[in-house]
């Protein structure tokens, strides 16, 4: 063990005093900047977040512009008498899927979908989910029983076959379903709806078990006594420390969201045939995928590396609020 | 190690990926090919028919691959079941009717034969009673072993009647005198006597040309008293203990009734959902009685199996013979292009049409003018193509396919374009004289924005609705697509109101185009739920009322075709078939309800121990009662 560099032992074994040197003040984020900042994986995973987002933004018309390709556009010339798609060439980058529609172009306005699934109905659960669990993390008693098993039921619940029943009730009219508080419209609104509606339990239940700590600790005391309300104590005390936490659940939840989208435009489900998204190609490539490779190869490729980048940045950043962490 | 490996994490996974599908595209390259894709095995009308690969013989067992479910209507129970497949195991092996056929393809397929009975009647007093007399000596299977009588035939048609026992379509036989009352109270129809065992009478309220057809389905076949009784009022559940009156029977079925409480379902209608259904011989069933079955297998076996890819997979690998699966794409290029596999792609018409229908009263289809120029604009070409190209089907033109008239109207193409691909200018003509065009060929109003169609989730609804919507744009309509698992249930609900739907598709219950139009067409026929006139021919204000439909929309001056299919009732022979054939110009160019654009086919993909096979014109199956298969 060595000692701290301002406590010297000289050879009589005395301690001499020495200069003291001056460290630097760290504010929190920029510590937390320093962690994260080691962590090339999740830089890259940012970077490639980054990356996708700007594809969600302008990659479907730029790759119209550059293609010339309208994403529903279908070209007879690219499938067989069979109606079997061909595969990439000079004018297809990615091949065609099975209508005979340019896979390039659809694959990048498949990002603005999946994408905007994804953070839309992640955020909606976040938000839920925190309401949720804070209430019943802080007030306990019967509220938190309500709330809390309420949360369980959902967690009960087949998703598939209930994601199946609301998809199907609402989009069986043009205007979709009248639900008296709102009205839910048929395509990417049903899907969010039922990706948020099986999604915040998750967060719900953590940020209450969270809350619960939180709400034992001394600086909520010390609030307290100095008169602060229960809103007031929630918005200012306990929320700013659950931001990280969320942060990261957020970036894991995305990926999540992301892929169940895909499960549900697999099962036909999804969002609506001529919207394109990863998900509803992969479900194209289902009957195809051993003679028309490409329909799986270049969504399951974005799908994945969304996934994978979202997570490896998740895992950086929890790291990185972790002061406890190993690094 | 713990960060490279993370970072490695990203570029892994898609390289594996790439890796794997490439693999799995090595099996075959032509996908990426310019392969024309010659039609091969069929187009309209070079029909397969029958199929030798050696002599048949008797014995083995004959294995059918079965995709997703049995999908059976009505739990396979005669009264009830509506399925066509379950129609081919019921009439080729397990029941007969009084009328059936040879189980052969084409137009001999489509000729009535005595099968219970020893001849097919000739109606009298003025086409209004039905003689029929029955064959001495056949006997029921196990567990009932008696001589088949006329009263139970009496039976079946009494269980069909009452709607307590789950008949789909009893409609057919509301013409016999006291049918819809007995249908009330569960009694006998007062229309059928049974003056002695061998005979059969009906009295018809009024002359229906197509009755002996009408004798033929499942439903009608002779049903024991004691056994049936057993399951009264319960849809569905004697679909388990078919008392077998055909060459086989249901595996189980053995010893002697005695009660009700003492028949179990018998077990080779078993699993999950009766996801395997197993036939061994019936003892019972004299042969000498029976001039068309030929009943080679001792055994068929009907294996439920998720996954077409592992089916047809089996089938090629000689674990199945035989498959009830739709071939994808992929498949029926593989058997087209290999010259070995070629020979077992069996191809026959389906008679069935597959169409996009159109509601006359809703907009912008309330027009006769806008649909006409849908079915100038649409590209028939390209949606036979997405369903799998010429062997899939032929193009459709008209309402009923071109067999359902002896191959009249084969011909007949009233919106004829060049290569059935579309034609944009003819449209846009029809489009000028359109209400909603403003005489610039193109629809201008908001009426034809975002108009709300309703489809299906399959691969081939996928495939087609891009293909639909970019012809349509052509002459500005825009559709709202709304795709939902099982589009039926929607399109077949009256206040739904839906628009346009390129889901449906019909094939025909008997070899009679009435099994088209009195379905389809005929307003008396319209219900809130479960109705099949999608279009609306024929509605009125008043009928809306009384029907309690719910229907909003333009229901002044919308076409009837009742009066029509009334006069073609009455008709028999060849005046019969020219009156339909009349009627369906008379829809196609008058009333103009649907874009038909395919008459499918029925594309079946054999195993190699297949020695003998045939197609059954009647179910649009595999003729179960001519197969044969070589020994293991």
């Amino acid at each position: 063990m060595t000692n701290p560099p301002e406590f010297q032992v000289t050879s009589g074994g005395a301690v001499a005093l020495q200069q003291p040197i001056s460290v630097a003040r760290k504010s929190p984020s920029r510590l937390f900047w320093e962690r994260l900042r080691q962590d090339k994986a999740a830089l890259a995973g940012g970077v490639v977040i980054v990356v996708l987002v700007l594809i969600a933004i302008f990659g479907g018309p730029i790759a119209k512009q550059v293609t010339g390709h309208g994403p529903n556009q279908t070209f007879d010339s690219m499938t067989d008498a069979y109606g079997v798609p061909y595969g990439p060439n000079a004018s297809f980058w990615f091949g065609a899927d099975s209508a005979g529609r340019d896979l390039f172009v659809r694959t990048m306005y498949g990002a603005r979908t999946s994408l905007f699934v994804g953070v839309v109905a992640s955020g909606l659960a976040l938000f839920i989910g925190l309401v949720v669990g804070m209430v019943a993390g802080f007030f306990g008693g019967w509220i938190d029983t309500l709330l809390s098993r309420s949360a369980d039921v959902l967690l009960a619940v087949p998703q598939i076959l209930i994601a199946v029943g609301v998809v199907a009730a609402c989009s069986s009219s043009k205007s979709g379903c009248d639900l008296k508080l709102f009205h839910l419209q048929p395509g990417l609104p049903v899907v969010i709806a039922v990706i948020t509606v099986f999604s915040w339990s998750y967060i719900a239940r953590i940020v209450r078990g969270y809350t619960l700590s939180l709400r034992e600790k001394e600086f909520v005391e010390a609030a307290r006594s100095l008169g602060a309300g229960n809103i007031r104590i929630l918005a200012t005390e306990i929320f700013p420390n659950l931001v990280g936490p969320l942060i990261v659940y957020a970036t894991l939840l995305i990926p999540t969201n992301i892929l169940f989208e895909a499960a549900l435009s697999y099962l036909g489900l999804g969002v609506p045939a001529t919207t394109p998204s990863w998900g509803a190609i992969l479900n194209d490539a289902s009957g195809l995928y051993d003679v028309a490779w490409w329909l799986m190869l270049f969504p399951g490729a974005f799908l994945i590396i969304t996934t994978l980048a979202f997570n490896l940045l998740g895992d950086g950043l929890r790291d990185a609020f972790d002061v406890r962490s190993d690094r | 190690m713990r960060k490279p490996l993370r970072l490695a994490l990203l570029a892994l996974p898609v390289a594996a990926l790439a890796i794997l599908t490439a693999g799995c595209g090595s099996k075959s390259s032509s996908g990426s090919s310019n392969n024309n894709g010659s039609s091969g095995a069929s187009s309209a009308g070079g029909y397969t028919g029958t199929y030798e690969n050696g002599s048949a013989e008797k014995g083995g067992t004959y294995t059918v691959g079965w995709e997703q479910s049995f999908g059976f209507t009505d739990n396979f129970d005669p009264t009830g079941e509506y399925l066509g497949n379950a129609w081919g195991i019921l009439d080729n092996l397990l029941v007969r009717p009084l009328i059936g056929y040879k189980h052969a393809a084409g137009a001999d397929g489509n000729e009535l034969i005595g099968d219970l009975a020893t001849a097919v009647p000739t109606p009298t007093d003025n086409g209004l009673t039905y003689t029929y007399k029955l064959r001495s000596g056949i006997k029921f299977g196990p567990p009932v072993n008696r001589v088949i009588t006329s009263k139970d035939v009496a039976y079946a048609l009494d269980r069909l009647a009452d709607a307590k026992n789950g008949g789909q379509y009893g409609f057919y036989y509301s013409v016999i005198k006291g049918w819809d009352a007995a249908g009330k109270n569960g009694s006998h129809v007062s229309g059928i006597d049974t003056p002695d065992n061998n005979t059969l009478v009906i009295h018809l309220t009024k002359p229906t040309g197509d009755f002996n057809r009408r004798m033929s389905m499942p439903a009608t076949a002779p049903i024991p008293s004691n056994v049936g009784d057993c399951f009264k009022g319960k849809p569905g559940a004697y679909g388990r203990n078919v008392i077998s009156s055909g060459p086989y029977m249901i595996a189980g079925s053995t010893g002697s009734f005695t009660s009700c409480s003492a028949l179990k379902p018998f077990s080779g209608y078993a699993g999950d959902n009766g996801n395997h259904l197993t036939l061994v011989r019936n003892p019972n069933y004299d042969q000498s009685t029976d001039s068309y079955r030929k009943n080679y297998p001792d055994k068929f076996a009907f294996v439920v199996n998720s996954n077409a890819d592992d089916i047809y997979n089996k089938v090629q690998a000689g674990q199945y013979d035989d498959e009830q699966s739709s071939p994808q794409p992929k498949t029926i290029r593989q058997y087209v292009t290999d010259p070995n596999l070629k020979k077992r792609l069996l191809v026959n018409g389906g008679d069935r049409t597959w169409y996009i229908t159109m509601n006359l009263t809703q907009p912008p289809f309330d027009d006769i003018a806008v649909r006409k120029a849908m079915n100038y604009i649409i590209d028939k070409q390209a949606l036979r193509k997405a369903w799998g190209g010429p062997v899939v089907a032929a193009i459709g033109t008209h309402i009923a396919p071109p067999a359902m008239y002896n191959n009249g109207l084969a011909e007949y193409d009233p919106y004829a374009t060049p290569n059935f691909s579309g034609d944009l200018a003819k449209a846009q003509a029809e489009m000028k004289k359109s209400k909603y065009s403003n005489g610039t060929g193109t629809c201008s109003a908001s009426a034809c924005k975002g108009v709300l169609m309703v489809a299906d989730t399959r691969a081939v609804d996928n495939r087609m609705i891009p293909v639909i919507q970019a012809d349509a744009k052509k002459i500005g309509i825009t559709f709202t697509v709304r795709s939902i698992n099982g589009a039926y249930t929607t399109i077949q609900t009256t206040n739904k109101n839906v628009p346009i739907s390129e889901r449906p598709g019909w094939g025909k219950d008997y070899a009679d185009p009435y099994t088209f139009f009195g379905e389809l067409f005929d307003s008396r026929a319209l219900i809130p739920s479960g109705n099949t006139n999608y279009s609306l021919v024929g509605i009125t204000p008043q009928i809306n009322t009384e029907k309690k439909l719910g229907v909003k929309g333009n229901l002044n001056n919308v076409p009837s075709v009742n009066n029509l299919i009334d006069n073609c009732q009455t008709k028999l022979g060849d005046a019969r078939l020219t009156c339909w054939e009349n009627l369906d110009k008379h829809l196609m160019t008058q009333v103009v309800p649907w874009v038909p654009y395919l008459f499918a086919n029925v594309a079946t993909i054999l195993g190699p121990r297949v020695t003998n096979w045939s197609y059954d014109q009647f179910s649009d199956t595999t003729a179960y009662s001519q197969v044969a298969v070589k020994q293991a």
